[in-house]
């Protein structure tokens, strides 16, 4: 019992971070249709970022909440601006091209952002300082929680919420969901679609960065190609919710973590990505549009 | 035969196979094995191009297939002890098999899911490989020493051997390519890609003619495994991993889907010119990535692209 607390309250942070991950590749697919694998490279760099970040104005071993804010606030906006720059560069000439083309031009960008990583901060593995969140844990009857997973789990439900009343209540979310059910329409309505892709791409992004340096304050090592492995689990993540559907992303995020971490703690970790793929093929299977996509005709 | 014309671009096709033909008489050996696998790459890519670039299926996992052909021979030769020539079809039915097993139940689902789902076969091939199942697949260092191929007691051991062996493999693959266009199922593939609901309400399976695309595809592909195996004498999971499927794809798209000329272009540009810029060995990718995007930008349908779709000749001469 206490190893299934255990790998629930594990499940659960990994999933929560799949899940914030997972809505930047959502809410793009949503309304421009398009894979962005480059999102994944997004991630790591957040990491590195924030590494940098927090060691040239804190330097190690400062740890306060201004510390905190001041690293979490920068990235993320750097990470925004980088995302906005990838959409423009990459993105905006394709959009009338063929679907894969622009697939290609992302699966490009996240070379790019890969190489930049590795040229930039060396390619070997960075450690994370560890003094960034208090080393606090609490023991509950067996159960271990460290400040880091409160933190992950507050964060992200916070940032989940805020993001689900923005679509739901904002004028701006309507344009935003208006957008992604028919961009002509859309347009004529009087809608700035370049400007909702932007905010998609801001927002996004800046979700994928408060990841990637939960990421790093988590697991410390950081790899300039460990973007791929998140990426890909986020990715797989919204497919199964249902790519294109928000609340699908928040679910499958938490679904794949709880699942990963009960194949680790129970069966074994050789197998966790066969497990995976399993899980995800069977939803396929009976869910061809994941679980809480709607079954809509690619082409009309 | 006399509606045999010499175009401009049948000219320039036999002028690209003699170059071909008479490369390895100038070369020294590192780069005839890149040639080789150029050409063994090439294979692959036009079986690629028949599932992704012919019948529309995003397909992101083709080195499974790929790596199914060389396990196949690699096993069979050296658990078994079957010479080179036995296992050649075998390495074209067991990819085959299962390419028709895991694509049956997957092959409605729309393009993106269907994308995601062939990336999951491909990793969970690598993880069986790498955790030595049934303890035939030598685990993350794969399987060494794999025999050469010999035919009437004659070894066919020289970088030369294999080259023309792959170049043999590459030549019967534009065979099967080029009669493709003006089979039924070339028809058919063409129709589907051009509008599906139409061609369904006409009577033509998508469900079968994609299901199909993936068989030929993957059999071809096998075949190429098979060929690669014996080039380097063994065989190890990460030539066979989701980055080799994404070069794959990439390859078919950057130098034109549906196109002969685009294809084995895409495959030079994506395989060969690394090479040639060994000596960049950091920036090499960056610089990759960029070209990847830019060629995107300026030739969304890929650098040599199909004119007309793929049109049969015959069916072209009533527009002229």
């Amino acid at each position: 019992m206490d190893i299934f607390l255990q790998q629930l309250v594990n499940g659960l942070t990994i999933g929560s971070l799949y899940a914030l991950v997972a809505l930047g590749y959502t809410m793009v697919y949503g309304v421009m249709k398009l894979i962005n694998f480059a999102h994944g490279d997004l991630v790591a760099l957040s990491a590195f970022v924030g590494l940098t970040v927090y060691t040239q104005i804190f330097g190690e071993g400062v740890s306060s909440l201004i510390a905190i804010i001041v690293v979490f606030v920068f990235t993320a906006a750097i990470i925004a601006f980088v995302g906005v720059l990838l959409e423009r560069l990459a993105y905006r000439p394709l959009r009338t091209a063929p679907r894969l083309s622009a697939v290609v031009s992302a699966l490009g960008a996240g070379l790019v952002i890969q190489n930049t990583i590795m040229l930039m901060w060396g390619p070997n593995m960075k450690i994370f300082p560890s003094n960034l969140f208090p080393q606090t844990l609490w023991d509950f009857g067996g159960v271990v929680m460290t400040f880091t997973q409160v933190m992950i789990l507050g964060l992200s439900s916070v940032l989940m919420v805020a993001l689900f009343l923005f679509i739901n209540k904002t004028k701006m979310g309507t344009a935003i969901r208006a957008t992604a059910i028919d961009q002509d329409a859309a347009k004529l309505m009087g809608i700035n679609v370049n400007r909702i892709i932007m905010v998609i791409f801001i927002i996004g992004s800046a979700l994928g960065a408060v990841a990637g340096l939960f990421i790093g304050i988590y697991y410390r090592g950081i790899t300039f190609d460990m973007g791929w492995l998140y990426g890909l689990n986020a990715f797989v993540a919204a497919i199964m919710g249902g790519i294109g559907n928000i609340p699908g992303a928040m679910l499958g995020g938490l679904m794949l973590g709880l699942f990963n971490a009960m194949i680790t703690g129970y069966i074994s970790t050789q197998w966790a990505e066969t497990f995976t793929f399993i899980l995800l093929i069977v939803i396929l299977i009976f869910r061809p549009t994941g679980i809480l996509g709607e079954k809509v005709a690619e082409k009309v | 035969m006399s509606n045999i014309n010499f175009n401009k671009n049948s000219v320039m096709a036999i002028g690209v196979l003699l170059v071909m033909g008479i490369f390895p008489l100038f070369v020294d050996s590192a780069w005839l094995a890149i040639g080789t696998t150029f050409l063994v790459f090439a294979v692959v890519a036009f079986s690629q191009d028949i599932i992704l670039g012919r019948a529309g299926v995003f397909h992101m996992g083709h080195a499974m297939f790929f790596g199914l052909g060389a396990y196949t021979t690699a096993v069979l030769n050296v658990h078994f002890g079957w010479p080179i020539l036995a296992t050649w079809a075998p390495a074209v039915l067991v990819p085959l098999v299962v390419a028709l097993l895991l694509a049956g139940p997957i092959i409605h689902l729309r393009g993106d899911y269907l994308l995601v789902a062939t990336i999951g076969f491909n990793i969970i091939f690598i993880q069986v490989l790498q955790n030595n199942i049934f303890g035939i697949t030598g685990g993350p260092n794969g399987i060494f020493g794999i025999d050469v191929v010999r035919v009437f007691g004659v070894e066919l051991f020289e970088q030369t051997h294999m080259y023309y062996m792959a170049f043999i493999l590459l030549g019967i693959t534009l065979f099967i390519m080029k009669n493709l266009d003006q089979s039924k199922f070339g028809r058919a593939m063409f129709y589907i890609n051009k509008d599906d609901v139409a061609a369904q309400s006409m009577g033509i399976s998508i469900r079968y003619y994609k299901l199909y695309a993936f068989a030929l595809g993957a059999g071809i592909a096998g075949a190429a495994g098979s060929m690669f195996a014996v080039q380097y004498s063994a065989v190890s999971p990460e030539a066979f991993d989701v980055i080799s499927s994404i070069m794959f794809f990439t390859i078919v798209l950057v130098g034109g889907s549906a196109s002969l000329p685009g294809v084995l272009l895409g495959t030079f540009v994506m395989f060969v010119l690394p090479e040639v810029f060994r000596e960049f060995e950091t920036a090499r990718y960056l610089v990759f990535g960029l070209a990847m995007i830019l060629t995107m930008i300026l030739r969304p349908r890929g650098i040599w692209p199909v004119k007309f779709g793929n049109i049969p000749a015959f069916l072209k001469k009533d527009v002229k």
